[in-house]
């Protein structure tokens, strides 16, 4: 599945498609991740309400969505696992993977959660 | 999509990151307030991203009780409040008596809207509710063993507004659910999406302590309970004023509609109970009523076969236990009356013949016997098509109608006798018109018939006469007609019951051989050739309806006496160890007379041209006396007077009788009728072919069937006792009875005789232990 892999982690990283635009972290620690609103709708229950026509937020055509309270670092991981189903842990400090396990916990990111208290 | 203003600068208190307590009282302010929010439809000002977060701390700082309760407190403040100012002020007018004052339930259907508008509501903001304490489900629910956020909503909807302990909010929805239906009922026209969607949310709430939907423990059962009286009085009502077909419609109509209701806004679950109510209502309450209606009941609707009517009672009354029951027994009765009806017009017919039967009147007889079949038939056509028609051919009603023709057909003792006489009459030939065909279909139906009667003993023995009279008297239509019809009894009664009939036709085919050898032998014989034409027909007498201890007895004219000699060597010759009886009741011969106007050839049986050949010595005007007919001929005295009847009384009066009249009697004096004239050269006398036999034939043949009952009695005592060896009193009756009751049903009484007679005889004996126990002699 080296492709299946490969190609979907260029979709988040290359495409030019992205409908979302989620503003991680705050203050001087803050980053704009863009993302695909179908594929977080699919992957996540946390996405799919978050989305839904009663919560969603637009500003031309691009969904807006604010994650202050997780680390933008942390949050590429969860991205990277949304899109592709894996991630990599390898030279992460045990407070990365700490901060990664809270963020999980919070958008009910299970099978996520179960591998990082694993490591 | 819109965009909004960010919320974020609007409700972000100052943090307190110390304080544990502050932070909880600042989240769940901020939940609450969203909850306020979303009540009052303002959603859009709230950042799911914030409240979720908000909740999720909550529920990690070990608060999820708090907040699951806070929820509650202010979901269930929200709902007292819509029960206040939306519910109560709803309520239809003057409260429970609201049906009367307002007929039309114009206030009921605005109560429904608004109650719909309150639940549609409360829905759209549980889901709200639930999107934004998703964590709170998914973390604290669970544990806790709690009903999540969306179910505590509805059970809270249930207590606070459904069942309001402190309003008559449940009194007023059940009241005018019900009266909406009725309305209904009674043909307005209600709005059915307020009445479903009432329905719809019962069925959404759960009883908490039935766990079954507030549906069903609280609105079913007033539902059927008003549905029942409702149909009740309206069953009384309907019997009343309408006849059978109408009254059908109408409850047809009924279950239409409450199956519809169901279909349109009640539950699934509902039909079978309230389609139970109707039926029972309308239906198993009022069946006998409808089906004895004067004048349009059952019987009117089979009497004018009114089968559409017939088919909706069938289907209608086949919904109740006894409904099909009912009808077949009525019908049933129907049949038996109506065939009693055609059994007596038969005896008051032959009663009434009785008197001139021994006067030469005897087609009348087996046209009596012709139209009781006939009239048999047609009932048995009309029943068939009212089973086909309206009945889709249910074999339980098949069943009871064959069972209601065999009473009345067995009721008929002259029944066996009359279906072969109408059997002979559509044999016999040219006689109808009729094509094969149809004279086969006929005789297909008439096997149907056969099929009722109880003692096809007696059936056989009549055919068997009939069958003799056709053959010998050569009016078959045909061969292939006679082994047709054959054919169809074999196949109701087996091989035993036709081999008789089949050695009956041997019988004919043998003798014709016979006969061209015997004119063979004739030609090459040195002796005297007869005088006259011989044609003999040898019968087996096992297979002919004859008797032979009581042969008749005739004295034959020598020249006839001397051919039969001729032909008795010739046979005799051929045949050695056999037996001729000649069977002078039989024969018919052509003779021809000499009248005055001119020569006839006469057809005539041959005990009228023995009469005839009297006249021969005798000159004009000279006299027989029955005395001495009687006396030169020695025919037995029945078949004398019948053929003296048909020579001197009936159509040709080949002779004169003094005193004139249509009995013979003794003492009447016999002349040659010189005058005779007819237009035809030849002549065919009437020998009586086929009739209903009298009183006294009848107790003949009675006897007869009575005697080859005790043969066939002990026929099978034997030869289940030779199979068993020893065998128990009961049992063995049990077993000759099932043996026999395809031919006749055995009494126990005459079977009880004949093993006795066999014990006598020594082919049983009683157990030495058991009396009732019999040994098998070998």
């Amino acid at each position: 599945y080296s492709n299946f892999y490969r190609d979907l982690s260029n979709m988040l990283t290359d495409a030019r498609d992205h409908d979302v635009i989620i503003q991680v972290g705050e203050n001087q620690n803050r980053k704009e991740l863009r993302a695909h609103s179908n594929i977080l709708r699919a992957r996540s229950e946390y996405f799919k309400i978050a989305f839904s026509d009663g919560w969603i937020i637009k500003k031309n055509d691009i969904i807006e969505f604010k994650k202050p309270n997780i680390n933008p670092t942390v949050f590429e991981a969860i991205l990277e696992y949304i899109y592709t189903g894996e991630f990599n842990l390898r030279e992460k400090s045990v407070d990365y993977i700490l901060q990664l396990i809270v963020a999980c916990d919070e958008l009910l990111l299970e099978e996520l959660l179960d591998c990082a208290q694993d490591c | 999509m819109s965009s909004r203003k960010q919320p974020k600068g609007k409700i972000r208190p100052p943090k307190k990151p110390n304080s544990a307590d502050a932070q909880f009282n600042d989240n769940w302010d901020r939940l609450a307030q969203a909850i306020r929010e979303i009540h009052k439809k303002n959603a859009s000002i709230l950042s799911f991203e914030e409240l979720y977060r908000n909740a999720y701390n909550m529920v990690l700082h070990k608060n999820g009780d708090k907040l699951y309760n806070g929820v509650r407190e202010v979901i269930t403040q929200h709902l007292e409040e819509v029960a206040v100012s939306q519910v109560v002020p709803a309520f239809p007018l003057s409260g429970a008596s609201s049906s009367q004052t307002n007929p039309n339930g114009a206030g009921g259907a605005n109560f429904l809207k608004v109650l719909k508008t309150v639940w549609e509501d409360h829905t759209t903001c549980m889901l709200m509710i639930r999107d934004i304490l998703m964590y709170m489900d998914r973390v604290y629910a669970k544990t806790a063993n709690v009903p999540l956020v969306y179910d505590l909503g509805l059970d809270l909807f249930r207590d606070t507004i459904v069942r309001s302990q402190n309003y008559p909010i449940q009194n007023h929805l059940l009241e005018v659910l019900l009266q909406q239906i009725k309305l209904e009922r009674e043909n307005e026209i209600i709005d059915r999406t307020n009445v479903k969607a009432s329905i719809d949310m019962l069925l959404e709430l759960t009883d908490a302590s039935t766990k079954d939907t507030v549906y069903a423990t609280d609105f079913e059962n007033k539902f059927l309970e008003t549905s029942s009286e409702y149909y009740r009085v309206e069953g009384q009502m309907l019997v009343g004023e309408y006849d059978a077909p109408e009254y059908m419609k109408k409850v047809d109509k009924r279950l239409n509609e409450e199956e519809q209701r169901v279909r349109h806004y009640l539950s699934q679950t509902t039909e079978p109970k309230i389609r139970n109510i109707v039926e029972e209502e309308l239906i198993s309450k009022h069946l006998k009523t409808v089906i004895e209606m004067e004048n349009s009941g059952l019987i009117p609707m089979l009497r004018n076969e009114k089968m559409d009517d017939l088919g909706r009672m069938y289907k209608l009354f086949g919904r109740v236990v006894k409904g099909h029951d009912e009808m077949k027994s009525a019908i049933s009765d129907y049949i038996r009356e109506l065939g009693k009806a055609i059994n007596e017009t038969v005896t008051s017919n032959t009663t009434a013949e009785g008197g001139n039967a021994a006067s030469g009147d005897k087609q009348t007889g087996a046209t009596v016997a012709v139209r009781w079949v006939q009239e048999v038939l047609d009932l048995k056509d009309k029943f068939d098509k009212v089973q086909n028609l309206a009945l889709s051919n249910d074999k339980a009603f098949q069943t009871s109608f064959n069972e209601a023709f065999e009473y009345f057909i067995n009721k008929n003792s002259k029944s066996p006798e009359f279906i072969s006489l109408f059997i002979d009459d559509n044999l016999k030939k040219g006689l109808k018109g009729k094509t094969e065909e149809e004279v086969d279909s006929v005789l297909d139906k008439t096997i149907t018939l056969f099929r009722f009667i109880g003692e096809k003993d007696v059936f056989e023995r009549y055919y068997k006469q009939h069958l003799a009279k056709r053959l010998l008297l050569g009016r078959s239509v045909s061969d292939d007609a006679e082994r047709g019809m054959i054919g169809k009894l074999k196949v109701e009664c087996g091989y035993q019951f036709t081999t008789k009939l089949e050695g009956m036709f041997n019988d004919m085919r043998i003798s014709s051989d016979t006969m061209t050898d015997f004119k063979e032998y004739l030609d090459k014989s040195v002796l005297e050739k007869p005088k006259l034409d011989l044609s003999v027909t040898v019968l087996t007498s096992t297979f002919w309806p004859m008797n032979l201890s009581a042969s008749p007895r005739c004295n034959l004219p020598p020249e006839l006496t001397k051919a039969c000699g001729t032909f008795q060597n010739f046979y005799l010759g051929r045949h050695s160890g056999r037996r001729l009886t000649w069977q002078s009741n039989m024969g018919t011969a052509d003779i021809r007379g000499s009248f005055k106007a001119r020569k006839h050839e006469l057809n005539v049986s041959t005990y009228q041209m023995v009469i005839l050949l009297m006249f021969n010595d005798k000159q004009d005007g000279e006299s027989l006396s029955y005395e001495q007919i009687k006396g030169e001929s020695d025919i037995p005295e029945a078949d004398l007077k019948r053929n003296l009847q048909s020579l001197a009384c009936a159509k040709y009066k080949i002779l004169v009788k003094e005193p004139k009249g249509k009995e013979i009697n003794p003492g009447d004096q016999f002349n040659f009728n010189n005058d005779f004239t007819a237009p035809l050269q030849r002549i065919k006398i009437q020998t009586v072919a086929s009739k209903v036999e009298s009183e006294g034939e009848r107790k003949e043949t009675r006897e007869k069937v009575e005697e080859a009952r005790k043969h066939q009695t002990e026929a099978a005592i034997v030869r289940i006792m030779k199979d068993r060896k020893t065998m128990e009193h009961n049992l063995l009756i049990a077993e000759v009875v099932k043996q026999l009751q395809s031919r006749f049903m055995p009494n126990p009484a005459l079977i009880k005789k004949r093993i006795e007679a066999l014990i006598e005889r020594e082919y049983l004996e009683r157990a030495t232990g058991d009396r009732r126990v019999y040994n098998y002699l070998a």
